[in-house]
């Protein structure tokens, strides 16, 4: 079943005099319970293809459809309703709130849902016990790492059940041992709980992770990486190949 | 891109981002330069009249500056902290300090003296409204011109060149004080590391509450009588500022902060949008908003306390005029009465007369007072009291071994309260009456010249008479009759006044016209109120402003919050709900907890003030709350336009 299903996106910054076209047409579907990361070079519009997929940015031309409703035509109040319900989110840079504690932060997205405090808190319990950041409930963002931080981020993503959730860069900010540590808790969470993450990175290691690699290039799609059986190590070769295919200047041109 | 040009670019987008500083700098320069004009116009003297008055309307001009200045300063200190990325960004592209001051200074100069002589220029343009409204308070009949005073010019000039300097001097010092590293960082670290209670700021959370309440407690206390000489009425009054304001510091460093994190703890970390931009916001600051917010409410509240005080002063002259004299006309000799009487039938001028004969009598008080103040001159077993006969009150009729009292100054009764029964002696100078005190009557029958605002004793004919004839002469006052002439027609009161004052009857030792004594009073009481109204608006738009211009700064560092809460799918109007339920708290905290300090000033020694204490002072408390919430209702509107913008 596809969860996600985008055609023909078309999205251009600036005015008609001075116009940049990011996207140029994109078709992408994602089904249930995939973890997908998007790929490309700076400037190869992956952020804004993951806002506009989101709903954060507009489109242009085109449509987007997540769980068979279409939120290109939605008013900007719906769109907030529908990002409530259906969408989570991780970004690079965290994006908690200092002034609430861990747990606070974490059970934001619960509290506009009919969730009952108990039901809320054990929801809580499982997911702060999953991600390792249950013993660090009652402090406040400024008082943790930024892997802890970011494992907050993926809770508070998590913990109302969304759709699918979307990742902007978020081994961004990391080192290396704390990405590795997260993206092994984001392709449990994906398995056990069928969860659909979609994954913007630049980062070749924290994409071998996923099930799809999707390169963009110039605002349309570039070519397409599937995991399948292989190990992760060879589906991080096969990553790295198409990668400096796609960044590498072309020498006959 | 040359420096004026950057000059000029800065100066077009502050005028848009400050406007409200411009606006405050135009407000005080007008508020300021009329307030002087007035000291200057020449038509001021038959409103300030004695040298008391123009002391008063200096002393007031002073605080204004005082008070104008500490807004400026404040406001800019805000100003310049936005401006930091903007000082950093020049240093770094290799601008020295000196030329980065210059510009500032120069771009500031224009801001600030454009806004000043504009400030000018509708400051004098109001004067002549707030010289009207000034002679019609005081009740003056004048014609209010409108009149340029160049001293007052002069005045507005030096003293706003002064101010700036200031400004100049702190914005050199923060530029001086500043790396490129730390300009960039500023914002992020003007606010301290949130940390959890710890039990040493319970306590000191439930001590500010405890002090507060010690305050009003003490002030409720003060004219009960508990404090019994002058200089323990005097600590006491020390202390009770003492422990209020000191208490309403600590309440706002660690009371608020610990009410809300009980709240916090009961809803186990499931917080609603609500309590997100609320609660956890104003925690997160109150800390260090806990000193500006301690002066913004003990200047509140001293500004509705002497607001209330004046108003009521204001409110009950006609009041205190009728206790001091009874009728329109008080006439103590027949002399006087009758060229008075022939007068007014010759105008053709109605009117009743009274006549009340009056004697002073020693009496002995001491079973039916409860005294609370030591060191009386007059022992009160021989206590002078006016007596009067029952014939003087409609309706009465005593027996000849009782008495009632009427007629107690307000005062004077917080001193010496009576109890509601007990026995009384009265001596003529050879024999003494006991009589039964039956209780204490409101009305002031006689006027106070025969009373002092001490009770007047009514007693039966019989007795009244039997004192008569046995006189202590060495007690009595220089008359022993009272006429009261109360014209029937309101309309021709004020003639009557005038052939009064004609007649030179007012200069005659006792007799008196209630007319006068009202205008007198008024004019002394609404020139009072009007420098304390100008004063304590000053203050109200001022302190607003500053919490308006804390909004604004708060809601610029609060922005990326915004940002992720509508990313996370709250709606615009879900975050303004909140955003509403956080001014509420904001504006609302220091202007309750101000308005409850001044109710318990007011209560505690309005007496002395007038007669009348609710309605005045719940107009002055309206008004005043009214007038504040503006300042709120702005800053929603300001936070409605960042989360619009957030993303």
């Amino acid at each position: 079943m596809n969860i996600l299903e985008a055609q023909k996106i078309h999205k251009s910054y600036g005015n008609k005099f001075n116009k940049q076209e990011v996207l140029s047409g994109i078709d992408m579907s994602i089904v249930k319970g995939e973890f997908v990361s998007i790929m490309g070079a700076s400037g190869s519009g992956k952020t804004t293809l993951l806002n506009v997929l989101s709903s954060i940015d507009k489109i242009n031309s085109g449509t987007i459809m997540i769980e068979g409703k279409n939120i290109t035509d939605m008013k900007e109040k719906q769109l907030a309703e529908f990002r409530k319900y259906h969408l989570g989110f991780i970004f690079q840079e965290y994006n908690l709130l200092d002034t609430l504690t861990v747990k606070e932060n974490i059970l934001l997205p619960l509290s506009i849902t009919k969730t009952t405090p108990r039901e809320a808190n054990q929801k809580f319990e499982v997911i702060a016990k999953e991600l390792g950041i249950y013993e660090i409930k009652d402090k406040y963002p400024n008082e943790i790492s930024g892997g802890q931080k970011q494992r907050t981020s993926a809770a508070r993503s998590f913990i109302h059940e969304p759709s699918i959730i979307f990742a902007d860069e978020p081994t961004g900010a990391l080192d290396s041992k704390s990405a590795t540590d997260l993206l092994n808790k984001l392709s449990e969470l994906n398995k056990k709980r069928d969860a659909t993450i979609v994954m913007v990175t630049h980062d070749p290691v924290a994409a071998s992770f996923c099930n799809r690699v999707i390169f963009i290039k110039d605002g349309q799609i570039y070519s397409q990486l599937y995991k399948g059986d292989e190990s992760r190590q060879n589906f991080f070769k096969d990553i790295m190949k198409t990668q400096s295919v796609l960044g590498g200047v072309h020498s006959e041109a | 891109m040359k420096l004026n040009q950057l000059i000029f670019r800065n100066l077009r987008k502050n005028l848009k981002n400050y406007y409200l500083y411009v606006f405050a700098l135009i407000f005080s320069a007008a508020l300021y330069f009329s307030f002087v004009t007035l000291q200057y116009d020449p038509s001021m003297d038959q409103v300030t009249g004695s040298i008391k008055g123009a002391a008063a309307i200096r002393t007031a001009s002073i605080l204004l500056v005082a008070i104008v200045t500490i807004f400026l300063l404040y406001a800019n200190t805000i100003f310049i902290k936005r401006r930091s990325k903007e000082i950093g960004l020049f240093q770094l592209i290799g601008m020295t300090k000196n030329k980065i001051f210059r510009i500032l200074s120069t771009e500031n100069f224009i801001l600030y003296f454009g806004s000043l002589l504009f400030g000018i220029l509708i400051g004098f343009a109001v004067s002549k409204l707030i010289i009207m409204i000034l002679f019609k308070i005081t009740g003056i009949n004048a014609i209010a011109t409108l009149h340029f005073s160049k001293t007052a010019f002069i005045q507005t000039l030096i003293v706003f060149a002064v101010i700036y300097l200031f400004i100049m001097l702190m914005n050199y010092l923060f530029i001086k004080r500043q790396t490129i590293l730390s300009l960039f960082r500023l914002v992020s670290t003007t606010e301290g590391k949130l940390k959890k209670m710890s039990i040493f700021e319970i306590i000191i959370g439930i001590v500010g509450i405890l002090l507060v309440i010690f305050g009003y407690y003490l002030s409720s206390k003060l004219f009960e009588g508990d404090f019994t000489s002058i200089m323990s009425l005097f600590i006491t009054m020390i202390s009770i500022l003492a422990s209020v304001i000191i208490g309403t510091y600590l309440f706002y460093k660690s009371s608020v902060r610990f009410i809300l994190n009980i709240i916090r703890k009961k809803k186990n970390g499931y917080l609603n949008i609500n309590d997100v931009l609320s609660l956890s916001s104003i925690m997160f600051r109150m800390k260090s908003n806990a000193l500006l917010l301690t002066i913004i409410t003990t200047i509140s509240a001293l500004a509705i306390g002497l607001l209330s005080l004046s108003y009521i002063s204001y409110y009950s002259a006609e009041k205190t005029a009728e206790n001091q004299v009874p009728s329109n006309f008080s006439i103590t000799n027949s002399k006087d009465v009758e060229t008075f009487k022939t007068a007014l039938d010759r105008n053709n001028i109605k009117y009743t007369e009274k006549r009340i004969d009056i004697i002073k009598a020693n009496t002995n008080i001491t079973n039916i007072i409860d005294v609370n103040i030591n060191n009386l001159t007059t022992s009160l077993d021989k206590f002078p009291l006016a007596v009067v006969s029952e014939k003087a009150v409609n309706n009465l009729n005593l027996s000849s071994n009782e008495t009632l009292f009427t007629g107690y100054n307000d005062l004077l009764q917080s001193f010496m309260t009576l109890k509601d029964s007990g026995q009384i002696k009265l001596m003529s100078k050879n024999k003494v009456i006991n009589l039964t005190y039956l209780g204490l009557d409101k009305k002031f029958i006689i006027p106070s010249h025969f009373t002092s605002g001490l009770p007047t004793v009514l007693v039966d004919e019989k007795v009244f008479e039997t004192l008569k004839k046995d006189l202590d002469q060495s007690i009595q006052k220089d008359s022993t009759v009272y006429y009261g002439i109360n014209i029937s027609n309101e309309s021709s009161l004020e003639k009557a006044n005038d052939i009064f004052i004609e007649k030179h009857l007012n200069e005659h030792g006792a007799n008196a016209s209630r007319l006068d004594v009202i205008n007198n009073q008024k004019k002394t009481m609404g020139l009072i109120m009007f420098i304390v109204g100008f004063l304590g608006l000053t203050f109200l738009i001022t302190s607003g402003c500053i919490l308006y211009f804390k909004q604004m700064d708060e809601s610029v560092d609060e922005k990326p919050n915004y940002t992720i809460l509508r990313k996370l799918g709250f709606s615009h109007r879900d975050l303004l709900r909140g955003i509403r339920f956080k001014q509420i708290f904001n504006f609302g905290i220091p202007l309750v907890i101000g308005l409850i300090h001044s109710y318990f000033a007011v209560q505690s020694g309005w007496f002395i003030f007038g007669t009348e204490v609710w309605t005045p002072m719940i107009i002055v408390m309206v008004l005043y709350a009214i007038l504040y919430s503006i300042f709120g209702i702005l800053s929603i509107l300001y936070y409605k336009k960042v989360i619009k913008d957030a993303l």
